[in-house]
């Protein structure tokens, strides 16, 4: 009984309910405000309850999770989709394509994009100006349009059927640079200033000085690539031929197109997998992905 | 803005100048190179592209403007043009202001737990791969086994919709699963930037006894002017490229039933590399499309008043 009235105690502490005086309508406001949230969340519920059951459960009308109480309900719950599609499917090998392409492009972003932004910031050059404004005109350009040519270019470097050919346009981020310049000129121009008169070199001084002080900018902009990256689909679509270079998205359509007996329960699955990934790097990263999202614009 | 390479102008003709500047230059390099070939060639090659005859990887002969010629009689493309407009415009009469709406309510909410949890709830359908989500709603307004008729069902209303297969429900259907995929996101945006509001401001409307409409109307809808005018601008610009979500929505890539849903993005696609991998004819498609984008957005910008004051 105490201990119960503790947790309940603890629980209202946490979420703030003790120290605010609400009104009933300010509650039934809220308590409303929950219930929508939950509606709205109720197909990832149904996507991750769906992934866990056999496929004659899964479609179900009632929902086999409503048709018995939750804790019998969960008793036919299984891993026997998550087998058949790391066994049968090769569902484990695009995650790998999905991750190391994810990674990969970070990772150049950040390199192309930071010393891109420093060489704006710290250093003088003629047109320097000007080429700043072209890359912010490059920002709103729709890139979509352009997948006849982008493919016959992609195709001209040798790069069709080559994860590079996906990974090096994904560094051209002009909202990377932007990003970054703008929280490069934030920092005092004296430190800049001082390392060049110990003698320093720029990329030293970049590497050295200015990569750890713009950590948090550069965290921002990974996380806003990571969504970016891990959700494309259009290019790799083009770009990618063999199955074994395929990326989750790629390899989810590839199941899809089974016509005869279609696998649902390895496609939900396979997209329960591919949408758990973001959501746990949101959770982990959630104060940078609201940074990406706004700090660009704030200026 | 301070511009801090200004002061410590230094001398054209110094030696030392040019030697920064050719480093400078070198950072920058990988970028603008990156830059050159992924985004001025590839547009200059599509142009050079869109007088030809190109077919797959033979790049075909010139045909002058044949190409844009086809693509501005062609029925099946203005269909897919008023498509794509239909879907953005219902997506920005929904979207925007229930997220707008939204925003000022969890902005409201004195716990601040609560609300940073609900935020969080209404952002998770934005981290979904679009793929995911087409997949998702097709089995979903699957109808004899989907979820949407049996809640139809439960409410005593008509049950009977074949959702996927009914031409006149194609764009709902497409808004429907756009608005759950990215109100959350237009909203966590909107709380954001209410959250840079001068609380002061509200204060002293208090003081002068401003009522809450009130106070809304004449502080939060023009100080969240420049913020409405950036996600109705982006999100139309995303509106109009609209390809993943109804690529997958539909079983086969059939885009809709008899291709109802057809959009720009997947005309382009289709033509370039569906079937007859009409490189030439999709390229020509891609400027066409490229300017109708331009253009709107450039009249959108003007609408808003976008750089006639201190924006």
């Amino acid at each position: 009984m105490s201990v119960r009235k503790k947790i309940a105690g603890t629980l209202l502490y946490r979420f703030g309910f003790r120290d605010a005086k609400l009104t009933v309508f300010e509650w039934l406001g809220i308590g409303f405000l929950c219930f929508i949230a939950l509606i709205y969340l109720y197909p990832l519920i149904w996507m991750c309850d769906s992934s866990f059951r056999p496929m004659f459960e899964i479609f179900n009308v009632p929902p086999a999770l409503f048709q018995k109480p939750i804790w019998q309900s969960v008793q036919s719950y299984s891993v026997s989709s998550y087998v058949s599609a790391f066994t049968t499917h090769n569902v484990g090998l695009a995650f790998f394509m999905s991750i190391f392409v994810t990674c990969a492009g970070i990772a150049l972003t950040l390199l192309v994009c930071s010393l891109c932004a420093y060489g704006f910031v710290y250093m003088d050059f003629p047109g320097r100006k000007i080429l700043f404004m072209v890359i912010l005109g490059t920002m709103m350009l729709p890139m979509a349009t352009m997948i006849a040519p982008a493919y016959r270019v992609i195709s001209k470097l040798g790069l069709v059927n080559n994860p590079l050919g996906i990974i090096l346009p994904y560094a051209m981020s002009a909202f990377g640079v932007f990003l970054l310049r703008q929280f490069y000129i934030r920092i005092p121009f004296s430190i800049v200033e001082s390392a060049r008169v110990d003698g320093a070199g720029h990329l030293k001084i970049w590497w050295n000085i200015i990569l750890p002080l713009s950590r948090p900018a550069l965290a921002a902009l990974a996380i806003v690539q990571f969504r970016v990256i891990w959700n494309d689909f259009l290019m790799p679509m083009i770009v990618l031929r063999s199955e074994h270079f395929f990326t989750l998205p790629i390899r989810i359509l590839l199941i899809d197109s089974i016509n005869y007996n279609k696998p649902y329960d390895v496609i939900i699955t396979a997209g329960f997998i591919t949408a758990l990934v973001p959501m746990i790097v949101f959770l982990i990263f959630q104060r940078h992905f609201i940074e990406g999202l706004t700090g660009g614009v704030k200026e | 803005m301070a511009d801090s390479v200004a002061q410590k102008k230094k001398h054209k003709h110094n030696k030392n100048y040019w030697r920064e500047a050719f480093s400078g230059y070198s950072l920058i390099a990988p970028f603008m190179l990156l830059l050159l070939i992924f985004s001025f060639y590839t547009f200059a090659y599509g142009f050079y592209q869109s007088f030809r005859s190109s077919q797959g990887l033979n790049p075909g002969d010139f045909i002058g403007l044949a190409n844009y010629k086809e693509v501005l009689t062609s029925t099946a493309f203005w269909k897919a043009v008023k498509n794509t407009f239909v879907f953005t415009a219902g997506c920005l009469v929904t979207q925007i202001p229930v997220a707008f709406v939204l925003a000022v309510i969890l902005n409201s909410l004195p716990l601040k737990r609560v609300q940073s949890a609900l935020r969080a709830a209404f952002f998770l359908p934005v981290l979904i791969n679009t793929v995911v989500i087409a997949l998702l709603f097709r089995m979903l307004f699957n109808p004899d086994q989907g979820i949407v008729n049996w809640v139809l069902e439960l409410l005593h209303l008509p049950n009977t919709y074949n959702f996927l297969m009914d031409s006149r429900l194609t764009m709902p259907l497409l808004i429907i699963v756009s608005f759950w995929q990215w109100t959350g996101f237009h909203m966590v945006y909107f709380v954001s930037q209410l959250q840079t509001i001068d609380p002061t401001l509200y204060e002293s409307a208090k003081i002068d006894g401003a009522g809450r409409v009130k106070t809304l109307l004449r502080i939060t809808v023009p100080m969240m002017r420049p913020a409405l005018t950036f996600v109705v601008v982006t999100s139309a610009i995303g509106g109009l490229q609209l390809f993943d979500l109804v690529f997958m929505l539909f079983p086969n890539a059939s885009y809709g039933p008899g291709g109802a849903g057809m959009t720009m993005i997947a005309h382009i696609y289709d033509q370039g590399f569906s079937s007859q991998f009409r490189l030439g004819y999709a390229a020509a498609v891609g400027w066409v499309v490229f300017f109708i984008i331009f253009i709107f957005s450039l009249i959108q910008l003007k609408a808003f008043g976008f750089g006639s004051n201190d924006e």
